[in-house]
């Protein structure tokens, strides 16, 4: 166990869980109400939505079918990637937890059509975004400002960063301090 | 936490953890010391001579933190000792930084490179400002590299970095690891399986070494 | 040179980081004891000689008070990060200790894991309604209530919450509730089946 501990990405996984997805149900059943709001009705064959850990749950007990969210059409997700590419800043996602969306519904239905290369456009996604963010922080460490304002990032993708984010902050504020009680001024 | 090895220091300066493992072994490194005045019954610290006192003129190398309360360039009275900054921290060592952070094995220099520099300046060297802005730039022009690889699986590649890398720079180095490691163990589904805690298993490997010496 | 054995008490914790504890060394300790009353005599002596008249004794007053108070940071640091490793080890093994765990640890430290684990106890009992909540359960969020386990030991009868007695037998397999069995997994007794 560590002083602090971290959050886990499947903490992070578990609030993705959260997201919506559109179900086909092959059963009759009214609606639950659970704390977190009402879920249903359900009746065969007709679209419902529900949150994604229900979704994952149900079909691995053969009650459903999953319809893959819009987004995660290939034509989308190309020019999401173009999108991405060309941009300096970081785009807006279509869903905050895009990653986990992919990875546990092409999990549990492999089926769904074009799933590897949905696959590998999502994470052909990530790897620009992440590249993105190292070329940033990098940028920040040099630059002697002591904060930046970025926009659109994913918990996922400041969740694998952030041990090493905060202690780079900690180690260079620590030296910065040091530059200024030694009467040092920073070239603009 | 009070400080009694920092107390009289500057406020602003890099301040030790009191407990901290590293900073009790950062400042063991040790510090060329020149005395001004003889110390009376001590003369044992001086290996080199069989003397019962210190004398003027003689010079030993002492640890940080003994040097620290030698020297004290702004209370005469309590001023015993001169110390010399060590080469690494001087210009001709600056420079080569300057030209190039990254080519430099500052495990070789430290092993504490940045935390040691950092409690010199307490000494009030004439050159304080250019040794705290070397360690800031040295840190800033190293940075892009211990980045990048602490996001590469660990292999031959950052094993070779590592290697060059200071203390502070290394623990930096695992922080990027463990980001990475989680989001890896999580990609590959390793994150569903509940897992025996590391110290078990650590417990565990020492057993059986233990029963094969 | 002064608090050489204080810093291989140091040297020895960075040595045994992540992992349970070295033998409390009672030996070095009185070592480096020995040597601090050694120098608050030598300068009460040497005060004593200032006090008679004689100069220039204040430098070595000085050195010796330095060596002191690093033999106690040492000393003091060796001792508390000595109990924080005690009480992750409270998380990592649970509330009883393998026996050559223990056994390196002091009496005192042996009654410090004994009340950490008490209050732990108690703070879980008060939380919520009807027995509390065991906070070293779920520490990750739960998939399923029952999971697959595979014994890696022969651990013997193990009650079941409903009633049942299933023997855990080197390499027999059992479908468990995850929270009767998730502190068995963490100290190595089982391991938990992922398909």
């Amino acid at each position: 166990m560590e002083n602090f501990r971290l959050m886990d990405p499947a903490e992070v996984e578990f609030l993705a869980e959260k997201e919506m997805v559109q179900i086909v149900p092959n059963f009759s059943q009214d609606i639950i109400y659970l704390i977190g709001g009402e879920i249903g009705p359900f009746n065969p064959s007709l679209p419902v939505d529900v949150p994604l850990w229900l979704a994952v749950n149900l079909k691995e007990r053969q009650k459903c079918r999953i319809n893959a969210p819009q987004w995660m059409d290939i034509e989308q997700l190309e020019a999401k990637k173009e999108e991405e590419t060309e941009a300096q800043f970081f785009t807006e996602m279509p869903s905050p937890h895009y990653m986990e969306v992919t990875q546990l519904l092409l999990k549990c239905a492999p089926e769904i059509p074009r799933a590897d290369e949905m696959r590998t456009l999502v994470k052909d996604i990530w790897d620009l975004r992440m590249a993105k963010f190292r070329r940033s922080i990098d940028l920040l460490v040099k630059s002697d400002h002591t904060h930046a304002k970025v926009n659109h990032l994913t918990l996922m993708e400041i969740n694998t960063m952030r041990p090493f984010l905060t202690k780079a902050l900690d180690q260079i504020h620590s030296l910065r301090t040091n530059t200024q009680s030694a009467g040092y001024i920073a070239p603009q | 936490m009070a400080n009694s090895q920092a107390s009289s220091s500057r406020s602003g300066y890099y301040e030790e953890n009191y407990f901290s493992i590293d900073d009790i072994l950062a400042t063991h490194e040790r510090i060329k010391c020149k005395f001004e005045v003889p110390v009376f019954r001590l003369g044992f610290l001086d290996m080199t001579t069989d003397n019962e006192h210190i004398s003027p003129g003689s010079k030993l190398d002492l640890p940080f933190w003994l040097a620290r309360v030698l020297c004290n360039k702004r209370n005469k009275k309590k001023h015993i000792a001169d110390v010399e900054i060590p080469k690494q921290y001087k210009e001709s060592y600056r420079e080569i930084l300057l030209a190039d952070a990254n080519v430099v094995d500052l495990h070789k220099l430290g092993p504490y490179y940045y935390t040691f520099g950092a409690q010199l300046l307490k000494f009030d060297p004439a050159d304080a400002s250019d040794i705290a802005s070397s360690l800031v730039q040295t840190f800033q022009g190293r940075f892009r590299n211990i980045m990048d690889s602490s996001q590469n699986a660990y292999n031959e590649d950052n094993a070779r970095l590592t290697a060059k890398l200071d203390e502070m720079e290394k623990d930096l180095f695992k922080a990027g690891q463990k980001g990475l490691n989680d989001f890896q163990d999580w990609e590959t589904r390793r994150v569903e399986k509940l897992q025996t805690s590391t110290m078990v298993v650590n417990h565990k490997k020492r057993k059986r070494a233990a029963l094969i010496e | 040179m002064f608090c050489e054995k204080a810093l291989d008490l140091i040297r020895e914790l960075q040595r045994s980081r992540g992992a349970s504890l070295p033998p409390f060394n009672e030996d070095t300790l009185r070592h480096v004891l020995e040597e601090m009353k050694a120098l608050y005599e030598q300068n009460q002596q040497d005060v004593n000689d200032a006090v008679q008249g004689e100069a220039g004794l204040f430098s070595g007053v000085q050195i010796r008070h330095a060596a002191l108070e690093r033999n106690k940071r040492c000393i003091l640091a060796y001792l508390q990060n000595r109990l924080k490793t005690t009480r992750d080890m409270r998380w990592e093994f649970g509330s009883v200790l393998p026996a050559d765990v223990k056994y390196n640890l002091s009496e005192a430290e042996i009654q410090w894991f004994n009340k950490y684990n008490k209050s732990l106890a108690n703070y879980m009992r008060s939380l919520g309604e009807d027995g509390g909540l065991d906070l070293t359960q779920d520490m990750k969020p739960p998939k399923t209530l029952y999971i697959e386990v595979r014994c890696k030991v022969d651990h013997g009868e193990f009650e079941t919450q409903e009633g049942s007695i299933v023997l855990l037998k080197k390499n027999s397999q059992h479908f468990l509730l995850r929270s009767e069995c998730e502190h068995l997994i963490r100290q190595g007794i089982l391991e938990h089946i992922v398909h």
